[in-house]
Formats: C-alpha cells, structure tokens, sequence
C-alpha cells in the first residue's frame, strides 16, 4: 500500500512535466501574445509592445521560454503576470483560488447532504412518491445545462423576487466579522446551487443504484437471516459497499466540479480561479495560464489518488500492489 | 440442439429486450426521440425558412404566422434554427457519445481485466487527460483552432472526455475480475476474449450504460456551455446551445420565452429522454435492480 | 408491479416541476410597454424638477451611489501605467490634469489655471492652481508636473509596462533622456512652484494635449525607480494610490467591488456624495440591477446596449444620456498585402507592398458600398440608437465634415450597374460574379468576436454582398487577441475585415490609423494625396489656424470617401444611465463623469 501509493507520488513528477511541456506548447501555438489584443488604442504607438515583448522575452524560441519558465517554477516562482501589470501570478491565484475553493466545498456540502440521504431513502423505498421526485429532479437536473439554470435562477429568485444576490462573492462593505460571512454565504447560495445541481442529480442517480444493488446482494440476505439488525446492515454494510463508487466520482468531480466552476462563476460574475482562467486564455497570459493548469493537474491527480487509496481500503477485495 | 429447448432457454438480450419493451416510459422516450429525429431531419420541409438567413427589418421579432416562434437577434427565423438545431445538437450528442464510449470501453476493458503494466500505462494516461478538467482542455484547443467543424468539435469533446468512462469500466472490471464466475470461467480454460464479451461485459453493462448515457447528456449540454463562452460550433449555425446562450440577457429572458423555452425544453426534453432510454435499457440487463 | 402507476408519477412530478418553471418565467410577460414619448418627457420633466428643487433646497452633502462596469480593472491605478477603460473608470475620478476639455471639445483649464505659449509654439508655460493638495494633504506644485513627464521619459518607462510615450515623445530632448544620454530632462520645467513649462522640439499644433495628461504625486514615487513605481502598492492598492481628483481610491474587494471616498480637501470644494461604489456585475442582468436600484448609474465602456434601450427607457427612476460616440465601425479593404519577408522582419515599408487585385480597383471598392444596407444595420441592429457615417473623423470634432464626404445611399441596382460595367459578371451561371478575366472572385471577410453588434453585422453584411452576386467565404470569428494577430501579419489572403475604433476626444488627426506607414492602417492604404493632405495639416504654423486644418481635413474626407480604404458602418452612440436620485450629472461628449464633486443624492 504505501509502496503503490510513493510510486504514484513518484509518477506525477514526470506526468506534471510532460502536462507543463503539453500546455506551454498548447499556449504559445495560439495565435497571439499578451500584447495582440492591446494593439487597439490610437493614440499608443505599437512599437511599445514590441518592446515590452522583447523586455519579457516573448521574442525567444519557445524552448528556451520554457526552460526560462521552468527554473524560475523550480524555485517556487509563478512569475508576474503579463495581463494585470505588477500582480504576482501567486497572488493572483490566491485572492481567486479561495472564492472558488469556498464555492466548490459549499456546492460539494450542498450535494452531499442532499444527494447521499435522499439516494438511500429512494433505495429503500423505491417508487415512492419521494422516490419519484428524487427521480424526476434528478433527471432534469442532469437536464438543464447550468449555465441556463443559473441565468433563469437570477432571474426569478434574485432579480422578480430578490431572495438572493446575483453577483459577486459579498455585498456593500461588510468587511471582517461575522457580517461578511453572513453576506459571503448568501452570494454563495445561488452560484452554489447551480454548481452543485448536475453532481446532486448524479451522485442521487449513483446512490440509489448502488444502493438497490447492494441491498439485493447476497452478503446482505445472509447478514439478515442472521438476524443483524436493520440498521447495521443498512448503515454497516449496505452503505459501506454503495458508496465506493460515490467516492471514485468524486476523486474524479473535483474536475467536473472545476469545468462547473469555469461556467458558473461567468454566470454569477463570482471572481474565482474559472474566471481569471478564462480571461488569461483570452489574454494570453502565459504565466497564469501555466500556474493555473499545474495547480489543477496537481489538485485533480491529487484527488484521484486517494480515490484509488480509498477504494481499496474500503474493498478490500482489491489490492494494490 | 433440439428446438424446445431453444425456447424454454432465451439468450440474455432476449430477456433484455422482452424486460425493455415493458418498460413504457423508455419507450415513450424512444418514440419522442424518434419524433425529435424526424423533425430534425425533414426540416426542410417543415420550414421555408433558411436557419442561417438574418433580415435586418425583423430583428427580435414576436411570433407571427410567418415566424411562429418570432425571430432572433439577426433577424433569423426562430422556429427553422430550432429544426435544423436540432441536427446538428443530436448529431453532436450521438458522435460524440458514440465516439467516447468507443474509446472508453475499450481501453477500460482492457485496462480493468489485465491489470499490471497495461493498466498502469492507461491509468496514467487517463490521469494526464484527467488532470486538466474537460472544459479547461477543450476551451485551450478550441482556442487555437483556425475553424471549428462539427467533426473536429465532436473529435475535441471525446478525445478530452473519455477517461472518465475508462475509469468506470475498469472500476466494475476491477471488481468483476475476481469474482467467482470470472475466476470459474478462467480456471475451465475460457479465452481472455470470451471471458471478456461473454462474462465480463454483460456484467458491467449496467454501469456502461448508465454512463453512456449520462455521457449524451453531458455531450449535448457541454455543447451547450462550451457556446455559453463563446467556443462551440460557430455562429451563425444553429444549435439549440447557440439558441440558449443568446437568451443570456434578462430582456430576452423577460419579452422573448418564445425564443428560449423552446430549445431549452429541446436540450431539456432530449435529454431526459436518452436518460430514461438508459435506465430502461439498465433495467432490462440488469435484472437484479427491479423490485 | 405497479408500472402504469410509476410512469405515472414521474410524469405528474416532471410536469408539475415544468408548469412551475414556465409559470414563473412568463408571468411578467404583460408588463406596459412604455412609449418612447412618454418617457422621453418625463426625462424632460426630471430635468426641470432637478432645476427647481436645486433652486429650492440646494444640494445636500452625503450618500453614496453605486456605478457598474461589465468587466473588472485589471488594477493598475496609476495613470502612467494604466492601460484599459475599467481603470480609467476609477483614474477619471482620482486623478487630474493641468488642463481638461469642454463640451465643445476645447481644453479648459483644470489644475493649470492659464497658459501662455511662445511666438512659434515651441513652448507653453503654465501657472497652476494654488492650495491643491494631494489626498494625503501634502501640496500639489510644479515638481509633481515636471517629475510625471520624466518618469514618462525614462529610459526604462517601456520596459516597466507604460505605454503613454506620445505624450512626451515630442517633447525637447526626449530622445537623449530617453536613451540614457544625459540626465537632464529639458522637457518640462518648473519655472517656481506654481509654474510650468513645457518645451517641444518642434512647433506643436495641439500643445494643450500634451499637457493634459493626469499628475502623479512626486513626494510618493520620487525615491522609486520607474520599474519599482509599477509594482508599487502607491501604484495598485486602495488606500494607497494617491490623487488631486475629488475622490480617493480608498478599499476594494478584488475584481467585485471599487470603493471611492470624497476627498475632504479637493480644492474645487469638498465633494457632497460620500462615496462612489464601482461594482462589476454581468452585462446580462444589468437591467435588472438598474430596476432594483441595486446598481445607480452605467456609462463607459459599452454602457447599455441598443436592445436593451427600451427596457432601460421604460424605467422611471432612470434618466438615459444618448449621445454620438467618439468611435465607429468599419469594414474594411485590404488593398495591399504586405510580403512574408516583411511581415517576419516587421518592416512596414508601402514600396514592398503587394497589392491586392481582388479589391484594388476604387470603383470595385465603391460598387461594394453602395451594396451594403448601413441604414438598415443602424435600424435593425442597433434599433436606431447610431448614425451611418462617411468620413472617418467622429461627429463631434470641428474638423467633422459631412459635406466633403462622398455617401454611398443603400442601393444594389447600382452597385450591380457598376459591377457589369467593370466587368465583373457571373459568366458561369453559379449565381455569382466572376472578375473580369473570368477567373473566381471571392472575397475573404474576417471577424472578430468582442462586439455582439459586430458579430451580428457580419453575416448580414455576407448576405448583402451576396445579393448584388459577390462571392464572400465568411471565415469564423475570432476573439480579439488572434484577430489582431491576423489583422496586423497581413500575407494572407484577408480582402475584407471589421474592426472598430474608439477615438480620443482630443485631437482629429486621422494619421495614426489612416497615414500610409501607420501600423494601424490595416487596410494598407497607400494614396500619395492623403499622405500629402494629412502631412499638410499638421504643418506649423499654417496648421496653428484652426480653419486652415478645417479646410484641408475636408479635403482629406474627401478623399478618404472615395478611395475608400473602408466602408465606414456606422457610429454607434454611446447610452448612459443613471437613477434620478443622483442630482447634477452634467455629461460631456466623451464622459459623464464630469464635476462630480457637485454630484449630490437627492433623498425621495
């Protein structure tokens, strides 16, 4: 276990080396630079940005900007970033990175509470009207794309009946204490709810699923003609054994959950890491760019290998070896 | 093999087939697809109007007799875009859908029932399409595409999509594998192959297909968002995503229903029915979840 | 097994969940459509109310009011450095000038309170404002002026990120400064503390511009190098960036929120309104943020869009400003391509230049135009809300001529005479015009995305063309950034192009984006008379007359209309918005955000 689990550490060396070679080289065979979409103002003469590029070394073959790159990331250096003058891609990322962190965990909490109980509840009793309910939500809103929902969402309970803010992370002033929390939570409401609405349907699909399958199984008929009781089979048992795919989703939903994120935060104007990775695309800022895929390459590999971890220690059935 | 017995024994698609003909709602859904299909594919003779032609004097439109669903922002005819949208979002939905399964299943497959060094090299390789989310590795290569076809569209979206399926079916394979028919099967001498079609897959249909069609899904609304920000199939083809994401202001939200709720429930309805289609088809090879 | 009842169920809930969502969207379908006159006059009424209860009761000081802006500054406030309109949202109230424009467009006095210029304006001295202070307290005075246009000639300003070099590049000695030669900048000089001079090498014809740009304070920046001003805190962060404007950055919530405080001590008077809060919000719902009031007023960039105008109309706490924007859109003719070679080494030399047969022929080039329906974009498009223009100097300048412009009325009967006439007729029966040799003729047209309204022209624009038989292969769109990339290495195959400009306020002079070896000058256009005229026009000291400019800029539109480099679209105007509440908005033509320390919230 813990050898596989170093050897995995060991393999994201080379993988997150080979995803900087593949993105770094993604980036720069786009058209453009950080000073292309500039070149629009009359009264600045472009021969300015020919010189800024010169300054930044964007004239130099691209393998000797990726070697720049890389020993600069080697020691722990994002970089500065092209499109926001004088902003440190670290710092850039940090003040993003924590709205969508706390979107992500607030959607994922959301998900979780509704999606497990109601999964087995429809799994224990199926077809029953909450059952079919579940079911029906579940479907629509694997359905709707999010986008659509989040527009129709602010639209009927932001802006017709003003129950929740539509944009951004806080409100008026309240900066410190308790009241910026109060005001953090309820921008999260909305953007959350959009986010989390495709994982809640699935991971209800999933649930109830894995649940009948489980309930059905034969380890489940003994453990009940032993006599165990009810809940101990269904919270012992049962639950253990559904829920292992539930988690290898979710090692994987951090991904699904950041593509939302990309979507979602556009929708509700929600400055987090989705937005900034989207205007630097659109901007051609290399170094957040690169920073920003790294940081989720590490983030997502991260994730999928303790969903490996966990599945096996739940499983015992498989082995790693 | 004498003919009686042919009859008292039925194959498991047999079964499979007489289970899913019971289930109504799938075949209702079924019957709605097909409605969807023909409409997308007899459009031209449902409309007379051109679905990319724009009319500066009828920009935005109200429903009339000759636009029952009014007009858009260029002045195209709503009710044709919707038609001939919804060629193009099934034909992306389908492909695409089709296209990562392929993939999916096959290197899953392989990868779930070798295990070792094959599985290994997989899993790394989908860990590498896996460390960037979907739409982060889409939206890059969109980006730098000098024109965006429906082919490569669809191409995009499987090529950065399938290692989500890879990892399910090896996951159900990972399982399977050590199981008591597996394990039978193997020590009686079956082949690799014939363990794996006739054993393995049937019993990790379920799974596949569930996902697969959670995969449609996925394909028609990721056209769908990836249009929202500007990378889908490009203006001025219509899509029903391309329809939605104009509607992205509340003035259209407000005045114009008629021009969103219509590819919405297209997106909606489609959807929900390929999924009902699922879990029918879920059902029928998988007895073992019905009550 | 109860499956009838199940289907059932699932049916009922889907569609009860439908009827819901659909009952909820529709419902505010019949809301009044209000008609145009009736809110034209209560903006009408509005403005005279505001008068008479001005009159009554007078300002009072307090309040805060909310603005939006579509797209976040990407945070550099210091004028020096600054790049995009979402900073110059926030700069427009911190930081000022010596000298500022008027409603007509002339430059007035603003932190200089006269001037003076030498015989062969070589010269303009300034004497400033006394009693200005900085937002920290400390006085304003001839240094900060003079250390502003140095750091601007630094040898390093370029390298630190700055962009305003044509503001002191035709200042005296700027190029030994710039390039290190000597440590005496000659430019500008503080004659005491309360006047100025600036020095030009040359006699300069809009002396005024130069001097107009924001002063950055001496006392914080003076011991940082230029580079080290960029990353600054005094450069980027509330509280620090440091101002003689009305109102001081003073907190942010990165990207969402922009908070500006009166500054007590301005020295036109202590502001009424307390603060100014810049929040950035979606441009789809900015209707509804209007509505509820949670946003108070919109403006620059994009501001309300066209379609959108009524909905804002319809809002009666809601006075609209509309007026003609200093910017236009156009389509463009590559006339000439530029070779591989040059386009490698960067050279833009017109003796290199490759012209480009499809559309190198004027009158080809005049058919085109008379093909396209620029009435109709501004009707359908733009619902009225803009102007096809001919001439490409904005409406607004003196040197606007209307007259001297050659205008191509919509007409496709004409435009296909002409076609025949040059030869260009569809010879195999495809439906299309072939050239007159017989060979194909299709014309390349890009696109960029960015602009709805662009996006949404260029297929109808395809379509025109079309109609009187021209072949156009519309290429997909591309964002800005590729765009420009093609636009700018022009040895392809690009024959038409869109692409839109917003003009400065400050001068008319079309040759940085029309003269021959402008890199702007996308279409290549090379005609040895424009270059003349445009030349001619700058030329000291007949160009110190005003009329003499006039005169030969009409020439120039003329010239310009027939040649035509490019089909010029349309003006679109710009809409501003703002809640009635807010008292004493006196817009110019390029900003609302004049006085705004007499800005003041009347309570209801």
């Amino acid at each position: 276990m813990y050898a596989y689990t170093i050897r995995r550490v060991l393999i994201f060396i080379p993988m997150l080396i080979m995803l900087s070679i593949i993105v770094f080289g993604l980036a720069k065979a786009a058209p453009g630079d950080p000073f292309t979409g500039k070149i629009l103002d009359p009264t600045v003469d472009p021969e300015v940005f020919e010189q800024q590029r010169e300054a930044l070394g964007l004239n130099d073959p691209i393998p000797v900007q990726y070697a720049r790159w890389a020993s600069a990331m080697a020691t722990g250096d994002f970089g500065t970033s092209m499109y926001y003058k004088g902003k440190s891609v670290q710092s850039l990322i940090q003040e993003r990175a924590l709205n969508t962190i706390y979107l992500g965990l607030f959607s994922l909490a959301i998900t979780i509470l509704v999606a497990i109980p109601i999964g087995m509840y429809s799994a224990r009793n199926p077809y029953s009207l909450l059952d079919y309910s579940a079911t029906t939500f579940g479907f629509m809103g694997l359905a709707i794309p999010n986008f659509f929902f989040g527009l129709v969402a602010i639209y009927l309970l932001s802006i017709k009946l003003g129950w929740f803010p539509a944009q951004g992370t806080i409100s008026g002033t309240e900066i410190g204490g308790w009241e910026e929390w109060k005001s953090r939570l309820h921008h999260m409401v909305l953007p959350g709810i959009t986010l989390g609405l495709a994982g809640t349907a699935s991971y209800m699909r999933y649930m109830r699923s894995e649940m009948l399958d489980v309930l059905k199984s034969d380890y489940i008929r003994t453990a009940r003609a032993k006599g165990m009781g009810e809940r101990n089979i269904l919270y012992k048992q049962a639950l253990r054994n559904a829920i292992i795919p539930i988690i290898t989703l979710m090692g994987f939903e951090f991904g699904a959950l950041l593509s939302g994120a990309i979507i979602t935060e556009q929708v509700f104007n929600y400055p987090g890491i989705g937005t900034l990775f989207i205007n630097s695309i659109m901007n051609r800022d290399y170094p957040v760019i690169m920073a920003i895929t790294l940081l989720l390459g590490v983030a997502i590999l991260i994730g999928n290998l303790l969903a490996d971890i966990f599945y096996s220690l739940v499983d015992p059935r498989i082995r790693y070896d | 093999m004498p003919k009686n017995i042919n009859k008292a024994y039925k194959s498991p698609f047999q079964l499979a087939k007489e289970r899913f003909l019971k289930n109504k709602l799938a075949i209702a859904s079924i019957f709605f697809l097909l409605f969807i299909i023909g409409a997308a594919i007899f459009a031209p003779f449902l409309t007379d109007h051109d679905p990319k032609k724009g009319d500066l004097l009828l920009i935005e439109h109200a429903p009339s007799e000759e636009h029952i669903l009014g007009t858009d922002g260029s002045g195209r005819d709503n009710f044709s875009r919707l038609l001939y949208g919804a060629r193009i979002s099934l034909t992306v939905g389908f492909s695409a859908m089709i296209f990562t399964l392929i993939i999916g299943v096959v290197t899953g497959a392989i990868a779930g029932y070798y295990g070792g060094i094959i599985d290994n090299l997989l899993m790394r390789l989908t860990d590498l399409v896996l460390a960037l989310p979907f739409l982060v590795l889409a939206l890059t290569i969109i980006a730098l595409l000098e024109k965006v076809t429906i082919g490569i569209f669809v191409t995009i979206i499987a090529i950065t999509s399938w290692p989500t399926l890879t990892r399910i079916v090896r996951g159900s394979f990972l399982s399977l594998r050590e199981q008591e028919f597996v394990l039978g099967a193997r020590a009686i001498g079956a082949t690799d192959r014939r363990i794996i079609f006739k054993h393995v897959i049937p019993n990790a249909i379920g799974p596949i297909i569930v996902n697969a069609t959670l995969m449609m899904a996925t394909m028609i609304i990721a056209e769908s968002a990836l249009s929202f920000i500007g990378m889908g199939i490009p203006q001025p083809n219509p899509t029903w995503g391309n329809m939605l994401s104009e509607a992205q202001n509340i003035r259209i939200l407000r005045n114009h229903p008629e021009a969103w709720i219509p590819p919405g429930l297209g997106i909606l309805l489609t959807v929900l029915a390929i999924n009902f289609i699922g879990d029918g088809l879920r059902d029928a090879f998988d007895p073992k979840s019905n009550p | 097994m109860l499956i009838r009842e199940k289907k059932l169920w699932i049916l009922l809930v889907l569609l009860l969940a439908f009827g819901l969502l659909l009952g909820a969207c529709g419902k505010d379908k019949e809301e009044p459509d209000k008609s145009e006159d009736q809110t034209e006059k209560a903006e009408k009424e509005t403005d005279e109310q505001e008068e008479a209860v001005e009159e009554q009761t007078g300002p009072t000081a307090g309040g805060t009011i909310v603005g939006a802006m579509y797209s976040a500054p990407a945070g550099m406030f210091n004028p020096i450095f600054y790049e995009e309109a979402y900073e110059a949202n926030i700069l427009s109230f911190t930081h000022e000038g010596l000298v500022a424009q008027n409603e007509s467009l002339e430059f007035i006095p603003s932190l200089a309170k006269s001037w003076e210029t030498n015989d062969d304006q070589t010269s303009i001295t300034f004497t400033l404002e006394e009693g200005v202070t900085w937002h920290d307290g400390e006085p304003f005075t001839a240094e900060d002026v003079v250390f502003t246009y140095q750091a601007m000639s630094d040898p390093d300003y370029v390298k630190a990120g700055g962009i305003r070099t044509a503001y002191v590049h035709p200042l005296k000695g700027y190029e030994a400064y710039n390039a290190g030669e000597t440590e005496d900048f000659e430019g500008v000089v503080a004659d005491d503390d309360h006047t100025v001079t600036f020095h030009f090498e040359e006699p300069n014809i809009n002396p005024l511009y130069y001097a107009s740009f924001p002063i950055i304070p001496k006392h914080i920046f003076g011991d940082m190098t230029v580079v080290e001003m960029a990353e600054a805190p005094e450069s980027l962060d509330a509280g620090k960036v440091i101002g003689t404007g009305p109102f001081q950055y003073t907190e942010a919530i990165e990207r969402e929120q922009y908070v500006l405080t009166k500054h007590e001590a301005y020295w036109q008077g202590t502001p009424y309104l307390d603060k100014i809060v810049w929040r950035v919000i979606a441009q789809s719902v900015m209707t509804g943020l209007l509505e509820s009031g949670e946003i108070d007023f919109i403006a620059d960039p994009n501001g309300i869009a066209p379609a959108d105008f009524e909905s804002v109309q319809a809002l009666d706490h809601i006075t609209i400003i509309e007026q003609a924007d200093f910017g236009y859109q156009l389509l463009g003719f590559k006339h000439h391509h530029r070779t591989t070679e040059d386009v490698e080494s960067g050279e833009l030399n017109p003796d290199n230049w490759v012209p480009n047969e499809k559309v190198s022929n004027p009158k080809v080039r005049q058919a085109l135009a008379y093909a396209i329906n620029r009435e109709g974009l501004v009707d359908g498009l733009l619902y009225g809300r803009g102007q096809p223009i001919d001439s490409p100097i904005a409406v607004q300048f003196w040197a606007y001529d209307d007259e001297a412009a050659i205008h191509y009325d919509f007409d496709q009967e004409k435009a296909k005479d002409m076609l025949d006439e040059l030869g260009y007729v569809d010879q195999d029966d495809d439906g299309f015009r072939e050239d007159p040799d017989g060979e194909e003729w299709v014309l390349n047209m890009h696109y960029p995305t960015g602009n709805e309204l662009r996006e949404k022209s260029a297929p109808l624009i395809q379509q025109m063309l079309e109609e009187v038989g021209v072949k156009v292969n519309l290429h997909q769109p591309k964002e800005m950034t590729a765009y420009v990339e093609g636009l700018t290495d022009d040895n392809s195959d690009w024959d038409l192009y869109l692409l839109g400009w917003s003009l400065g306020s400050s001068d008319p002079d079309p040759t940085g984006l029309w003269g021959v070896d402008a890199p702007y000058n996308f279409s290549r256009w090379n005609n040895p008379e424009s270059t003349e005229l445009l030349k001619k026009a700058l030329k000291a000291p007949e160009a110190f007359e005003q009329d003499f400019r006039k005169e030969v800029y009409a020439e120039w539109q003329h010239v310009f209309s027939e040649d035509l480099p490019a089909l010029l679209l349309y003006a679109q105007n710009s809409l501003w918005a703002y809640h009635n509440k807010l008292q004493n908005v006196d817009p110019l033509p390029f900003t609302m955000y004049e006085n705004s320390h007499l800005w003041w919230v009347k309570e209801e």
